[in-house]
């Protein structure tokens, strides 16, 4: 490029740049074709003012002709990306050592280099936009935040950025790879101490710079080893990745020197005795619970307890606690069944206890349950329902008494009848006219006998049998003259005896009065002969029963 | 005495044992009725004893066809004359508690109230089989409050025992003019919701406090029977504008009883057999009701269906 022409382009660059600046925020809203224009111009001219910085880069310069904002990021991207972790090494750099910003600060006052002060602030400039547009890369379609955010913290880094380069400026320039970024000298000892923290040297640092340390070799470990060592471990990684984690940051054992000497036989042998050291260290740290060790451990670490540590502590210190409490008695809320004399006075009023009532509580008598009753009772007093007591019907005793009914009708009879009654009654018992009831009671008074005889029969021991009824009626010899004087007319003479009832005798019958005197001397021969009979029977048996006694009435006898 | 009771508990065994024959026989003629009423063909069981039965069928009336059982039989000749009360209250009441037993001595007609002294429970008990007596009922307290009501039927019969809650007494309505006097005449029952075995027995308890009233009494007492809790109450009715509106004034004391144990003894015989006895702990109590039936309570399911 001719330097004219690149002067008059940056210049037109610069001024566009002024431009952009100058415009006022709301009229970026609005895309104007000048405004893009002049915006192109402008990262074109920042692009190849920093394409000497990165050795890596693809593009001569940026290409914004027919390219649109996504490709043009894309451009910028690819240039800024490897410059970004550089920059940030360096700033870390002046962070651990601010000693020498101020060195570069003294430095880059002095008035002879003003010019160079200048140009270093606008590559400065040139840089910081870089960066800040690197930095802003996600947002790709603001274009507005890029410049001030630019501007602003070009501002605050000037300076810095200015003294350390104008000292590593007026410091040695060699080859063609340095730079103004790239100090090999610097980068030497950087690996150096890189090298010394990885594989467990004497170095004493704070907790900050160890912790960004270990994040650093988190992040550059990887490049570093790329850098360094074509091929790596499997051993080597697993170490180093614990190294990141601070782990053995304990191991202060070996000296500086060692660094300097350090030999294949360090890394790969020794390692391996380190690691397994270090491993069983670290399992003591872990398994002994006393504190003497950690004390020591503490000591002996670079760095203080990490992360891992502390957790494990905290388990420790846990089931110290778990065991502790398993050993000790029951509290009383634990326990099974607990009297009152087996806890603690009033303990009972200060825990929460709940247990389930399996009763259902009394009812509440709300005017609705009131008036629920008073509805109840409407209805069956409406109905007439009442479960009142019932009165039982009691089996009566007694039987019912007769009732003696009186006929009020006229009597029938005449009174001559009815003394006509009275008479054949006392005389005549038999010819009276039976009445009805008489009738009806003697069939009653029949059926009773014989059911009491059934009954006697069954209940009683001693057995009555049954009596024998003569139906007595009186039969009367009386003269068919009579009956007929009398003369009722019913009367029959089937009641009268029988001529052989009257008298039962044999051959001629004849009376007194009828008997001839012969008859009746015959007759009275017949009487004495039996008379004489009997009496000499009488005198036998006498004479039988007086044997003994003399008889002296032998003679009236005769 | 002492032989009559001899004697009477030797007819309750004799009645009891008959009891399973007595069912039998019950339960045949019950066949025999149903087949002749529907028309159907007598069963083939019992086609030898028909005649017999049959005629037994015809000469029976509505007393003598229910086969009696044991179990209430203490209340079979409990209807043929008037309970005869007999009130107490534990010893050394307080002043509420006995104005509680007046004012029952007032709801349950035939009363008597006395005086507890010093006496001894099964003294007071033999006295009053003596008096003919047919009931003692026994009132507890708490501070003031009673809380206890033993109902004791009297020759040997069951004893109901209840707890008070909610008690409201007259005495708490100061003033006097309001609630009145109360009449005396035998009232009308109403007994509500008493549907298991162990409710008609309660109920017959009772029921069988008071006496046969007659028809046309103004006077209602109320046992209503909510989930195991039993309401009482009190009231007088009007029917003021014909027959079908009805007008109740709430008079007398009011109270909830809780049954927690049915002994078939008197109150003196601490070893006569538990009927029932409620069982608070168990872990299906909530779900039961012991008295009666409850109520179907009112279901998401039933408005789904709805």
């Amino acid at each position: 490029m001719i330097p004219s022409a690149m002067a008059n382009s940056t210049e037109t660059a610069v001024e566009s740049l002024h431009h952009i600046k100058s415009t006022e925020p709301p009229e970026w809203l609005v895309p104007k074709q000048e405004l893009s224009q002049a915006v192109r111009a402008a990262s074109k001219l920042l692009f190849s003012s920093l394409k000497p910085h990165c050795p890596k880069s693809t593009f001569d310069q940026l290409l914004t002709e027919g390219f649109d904002a996504e490709q043009i990021w894309q451009q910028i991207d690819l240039q800024s990306q490897p410059l970004l972790s550089s920059l940030r090494r360096e700033v870390k750099k002046f962070e651990k050592h601010p000693e020498e910003i101020s060195k570069f600060k003294d430095g880059g006052v002095g008035g002879g280099e003003k010019k160079k002060v200048l140009e270093q602030i606008e590559t400065d400039n040139v840089v910081n936009d870089d960066d800040d547009e690197d930095d802003d890369d996600m947002d790709m379609d603001e274009d507005e935040d890029d410049e001030e955010e630019e501007d602003e913290e070009g501002e605050e880094e000037e300076k810095e950025r200015g003294t350390e380069e104008e000292s590593e400026n007026e410091g040695e320039e060699k080859g063609g790879i340095e730079d103004k970024f790239l100090k090999i000298k610097e980068l030497q000892e950087y690996l150096e101490e890189d090298e010394a923290r990885e594989f467990g040297l004497k170095k004493k640092k704070t907790k900050a710079e160890s912790k960004k340390e270990e994040e650093d070799t988190e992040e550059e470990g990887d490049d570093d080893e790329d850098e360094n060592e074509g091929s790596v471990d499997d051993d080597d990684e697993a170490q180093e990745e614990e190294d990141g984690l601070g782990l053995f940051d304990g191991n202060d054992e070996e000296d500086e020197d060692d660094l300097e000497n350090a030999r294949y036989e360090d890394f790969f042998s020794r390692k391996k005795n380190k690691s397994s050291k270090e491993k069983a260290k670290s399992r003591d740290m872990l398994e002994e619970d006393s504190g003497s060790d950690d004390e020591q451990d503490v000591d002996k670490r670079k760095n203080g307890p990490s992360k891992h540590e502390k957790e494990l502590d905290k388990l420790r210190s846990k089931i110290e606690e778990m065991e502790k409490a398993n050993l000790d008695p029951k509290v009383w809320t634990m326990r099974g069944e607990v009297t009152a004399a087996q806890r603690q006075k009033n303990s009972a009023l200060e825990v929460d206890l709940d247990f389930e009532h399996n009763v259902r509580p009394a009812p509440v008598i709300t005017e609705e349950v009131t008036a629920s009753l008073e509805d109840l009772i409407k209805t069956r007093i409406s109905e007439g329902m009442f479960d009142d007591v019932q009165k039982a019907r009691t089996s009566s005793s007694k039987a019912p008494r007769e009732i003696k009914e009186l006929d009020e009708s006229k009597s029938k009879k005449g009174l001559a009848e009815v003394y006509e009654e009275e008479f054949v009654q006392k005389t005549d018992p038999a010819s009276a006219p039976l009445t009805f009831s008489d009738e009806l009671k003697k069939e009653a008074s029949m059926l009773f006998k014989k059911l009491c005889l059934k009954l006697d029969a069954l209940s009683h021991f001693h057995f009555t049998p049954k009596p024998v009824f003569e139906d007595m009626s009186i039969q009367t010899n009386v003269p068919a003259l009579a009956m007929e004087e009398v003369a009722p007319m019913a009367v029959s003479d089937a009641t009268m005896l029988a001529p052989e009832e009257v008298f039962s005798g044999k051959g001629d019958i004849k009376e007194e009065a009828e008997l001839t005197k012969a008859e009746r001397k015959r007759r009275r021969a017949n009487k004495k002969r039996k008379f004489k009979a009997e009496a000499a029977k009488r005198m036998g048996k006498k004479a039988r029963q007086m044997t003994t006694v003399g008889n002296n009435d032998e003679g009236r006898e005769g | 005495m002492l032989r009559r009771n001899i004697r009477l508990r030797r007819e309750y065994l004799y009645r009891k044992s008959l009891e399973g024959k007595e069912r039998l026989l019950y339960e045949k003629k019950r066949k025999i009725k149903e087949a002749l009423e529907e028309g159907k063909p007598i069963p083939t069981e019992l086609r030898n004893e028909e005649a017999a039965l049959r005629q037994e069928i015809d000469l029976e009336d509505n007393y003598t066809s229910i086969p009696k059982t044991h179990i209430d039989d203490e209340y079979a000749n409990a209807t043929v004359r008037d309970p005869k009360i007999l009130l107490t209250t534990s010893r050394d009441p307080s002043a509420p508690l006995i104005q509680f037993v007046k004012e029952l001595k007032f709801v349950l007609p035939n009363a008597e109230r006395m005086n507890r002294g010093g006496q001894v429970i099964s003294e007071i008990i033999e006295s009053c089989r003596a008096h003919e007596f047919t009931e003692v009922i026994l009132v507890h307290e708490h501070r003031g409050i009673p809380d206890g009501l033993i109902i004791s039927h009297l020759p040997f019969g069951p004893t109901a025992y209840f707890g008070l809650l909610n008690v409201v007494t007259r005495h708490d309505i100061k003033d006097k003019k309001a609630i009145g006097t109360m009449p005396e005449a035998y009232p009308h029952l109403i007994l509500d919701n008493f549907k298991t075995k162990l409710g008609e027995r309660t109920a017959n308890i009772l029921k069988h406090l008071f006496p046969v009233p007659k028809p046309d009494t103004k006077r209602i007492v109320t046992f209503a029977n909510r989930s195991d809790y039993i309401s009482f109450r009190h009231h007088i009715y009007e029917k003021p504008g014909g027959p079908k509106s009805v007008e109740l004034k709430e008079i007398g004391p009011r109270f909830e009883l809780r049954l927690y144990q049915v002994k078939l003894g008197t109150m003196e015989q601490s070893e006569a057999q538990i009927e029932w006895v409620i069982r608070p702990y168990m872990n299906t109590t909530k779900k039961r009701s012991f008295i009666g039936n409850e109520p179907e309570p009112d279901d998401k399911r039933k408005r789904n269906k709805a």
